[in-house]
């Protein structure tokens, strides 16, 4: 093959590769943040709802994490560290978003006040957290090595940001309702959290022993969804209830492994 | 003229490509692709923590800039000492491919992995690597010294070519599946959900399928390159046959083992690199086909033979 001729062929063989490869779907471009409507103020209440998250199921062994790819974090679990995603105690589940489904009306104004996504230990503080459509939401670097914080939402706009430094605070938000919303960081795999968004505020996550609270409620009849990141949507389980004004009402569900 | 430093050199960068392949193989496949979230700095810094998925991603970035550099010397060398104007250009198409690969590189983070910037960064880089073979074969003493050239009648020019174009497609099939994440689509091997042909009831099934089926006719076509490469009396083209069909083989094993092993990171990231060396040496036998072989005499037309007799 005469030499002159190759770099004509070479790179006519790059321009083949630009159109060869621009296969595949793209991602979908961030939603715009539409102007959202002057709410309605939906009724204030006084009454409640609490109860008892049960795991129905072998809860499976603690994962060893290997922590040896960043010395900082292996200094900070000597002992190492376990990952035990279903956290089981007497029976109770752990960091089990409780939520009103059903039953709600009027619109509901995001507090100003942000929540909290805290990096300590080389894990996510807390597992499980919830928060309403435009609310803040605060993300700090407690530990002395970098993160990555990159939640992978489907109907809200994605993001991945740096914080090399101890105690950085970086505010995000997320415009639209979305169930689920898995959070990891890319420099420690093992890390991995759960957001969920709502348009109301009746939620709770309960605490390590299955139990939950969910304040404020107007009277009326509610269905109310219990969700478990690890299990997913699939295995959510929903109860009915009605709530009385100034009453505490009691709802018990038990999630399947 | 031979200049045996220049053409070490071009030699170097090419293996230097192939290392960078792994390198941002083991990007992919360790899941560190976001692991440094802004570029071209990383962290703000130019050397962050080698530490989790940075090392990786970090670390595919200095192994870039390393083969960057590397191509930028060439480029000027070959620029100063290069007699033939094609070869000089070769060397900045080289650059410049370089550095489209490390603005690709780049996109891909900021835009957070859109699938076709991946799957262009993980193709170009394929085609960078046949450049810089490009570029080492033609500063060899073989391209250089004069010799008479066989004909070739069994059609290797031909094959080889098509060996190239079959495998590149095939890597195009493998971006796909990799970074539509449809590499464990079907997780059973050599059968596929338990058939020889699955059901389509997805596109990941699809895609994933029809990269096992392209691979054999991968297979036939480098083997018939290998058979055409046979019937030369150069050895030096057969022995490079022999090695183009012996990483093709090579790589059904690694696929396999990509996918029994639940896409495990090294054994992912051979199955990649690996698909580059078969790549690299379809190439080489394609352009040492060209250049030591000749096309076939044309045979005497039939009326001619007629008067002859």
């Amino acid at each position: 093959m005469p030499m002159k001729s190759l770099p004509q062929v070479v790179v006519a063989s790059l321009a083949l590769t630009f159109a060869a490869c621009g296969g595949g779907d793209s991602q979908p471009a961030a939603p715009p943040v539409t102007q959202a409507q002057a709410p309605m103020a939906a009724a204030a209440g006084n009454g409640s709802v609490s109860g008892t998250i049960s795991f129905g199921g072998v809860a499976p062994a603690a994962e060893k994490v290997k922590l040896s790819a960043d010395p900082k974090c292996a200094a900070m679990h000597k002992d190492g560290l376990e990952r035990q995603q279903i956290k089981v105690t007497d029976g109770g589940l752990a960091d089990v978003l409780v939520l009103v489904k059903t039953g709600l009306s009027g619109n509901y104004t995001a507090p100003a006040e942000p929540v909290l996504l805290d990096q300590k230990g080389c894990d996510y503080t807390p597992h499980m957290l919830a928060m309403m459509a435009g609310q803040k939401l605060k993300i700090r670097n407690s530990d002395d090595t970098l993160h990555n914080i990159h939640p992978r939402p489907k109907d809200n706009a994605e993001f991945n940001i740096g914080q090399p430094r101890q105690g950085m605070e970086s505010e995000k938000s997320f415009e639209k309702p979305e169930m689920l919303i898995p959070v990891g960081c890319d420099v420690h795999p093992w890390m991995r959290a759960y957001i969920t968004v709502l348009s109301h505020p009746f939620f709770a996550v309960t605490q390590e022993d299955g139990r939950f609270e969910i304040k404020g409620l107007p009277a009326g009849e509610y269905e109310i969804q219990a969700i478990h990141g690890k299990l997913g949507l699939d295995k959510a389980v929903s109860g009915k209830v009605s709530v009385k004004d100034g009453e505490a009402a009691t709802l018990d569900l038990t999630l399947q492994g | 003229m031979f200049d045996g430093w220049r053409h070490r050199f071009a030699l170097l960068t090419a293996g230097a490509t192939l290392f960078l392949i792994f390198a941002g193989g083991m990007v992919t496949s360790t899941g560190s692709g976001l692991a440094v979230p802004d570029w071209p700095l990383s962290y703000g810094m130019l050397m962050p923590p080698m530490v989790g998925g940075i090392f990786y991603e970090h670390g595919h970035r200095l192994v870039a800039t390393t083969v960057g550099v590397f191509t930028l010397v060439l480029a000027v060398w070959t620029t100063r000492r290069e007699a033939r104007s094609g070869v000089r250009r070769l060397a900045w198409v080289a650059l410049l491919a370089v550095v489209a690969q490390g603005v690709l590189g780049g996109l891909t983070v900021i835009l957070l992995l859109p699938t076709p910037i991946s799957v262009s960064h993980a193709c170009l880089a394929q085609a960078v690597f046949c450049v810089m073979i490009a570029l080492a074969y033609s500063t060899s003493r073989e391209w250089l010294r004069a010799e008479a050239r066989e004909s070739d009648a069994a059609g290797l020019r031909r094959a080889s070519t098509l060996a190239v174009a079959a495998v590149y497609l095939q890597l195009v099939l493998g971006a796909l599946m990799r970074h539509l994440h449809a590499g464990l689509a079907i997780p059973d091997f050599p059968l596929a959900l338990g058939r020889l042909v699955p059901p389509f009831d997805s596109q990941g099934v699809a895609l994933h399928f029809s990269h096992r089926v392209f691979a054999l006719l991968v297979l036939a076509a480098v083997g018939w390159a290998w058979v055409c490469a046979r019937s030369t009396a150069d050895v030096r083209l057969r022995r490079n046959a022999t090695l183009a069909l012996g990483l093709t083989l090579l790589q059904v094993v690694l696929g396999a083992s990509a996918v029994l092993s639940a896409r495990a990171a090294l054994p992912t990231t051979l199955h990649v690199v690996n698909g580059a060396a078969v790549l690299g040496a379809c190439f080489l036998l394609a352009l040492r086909a060209f250049h030591l072989l000749q096309a076939p005499a044309p045979s005497a037309p039939r009326s001619a033979v007629l008067r002859a007799a």
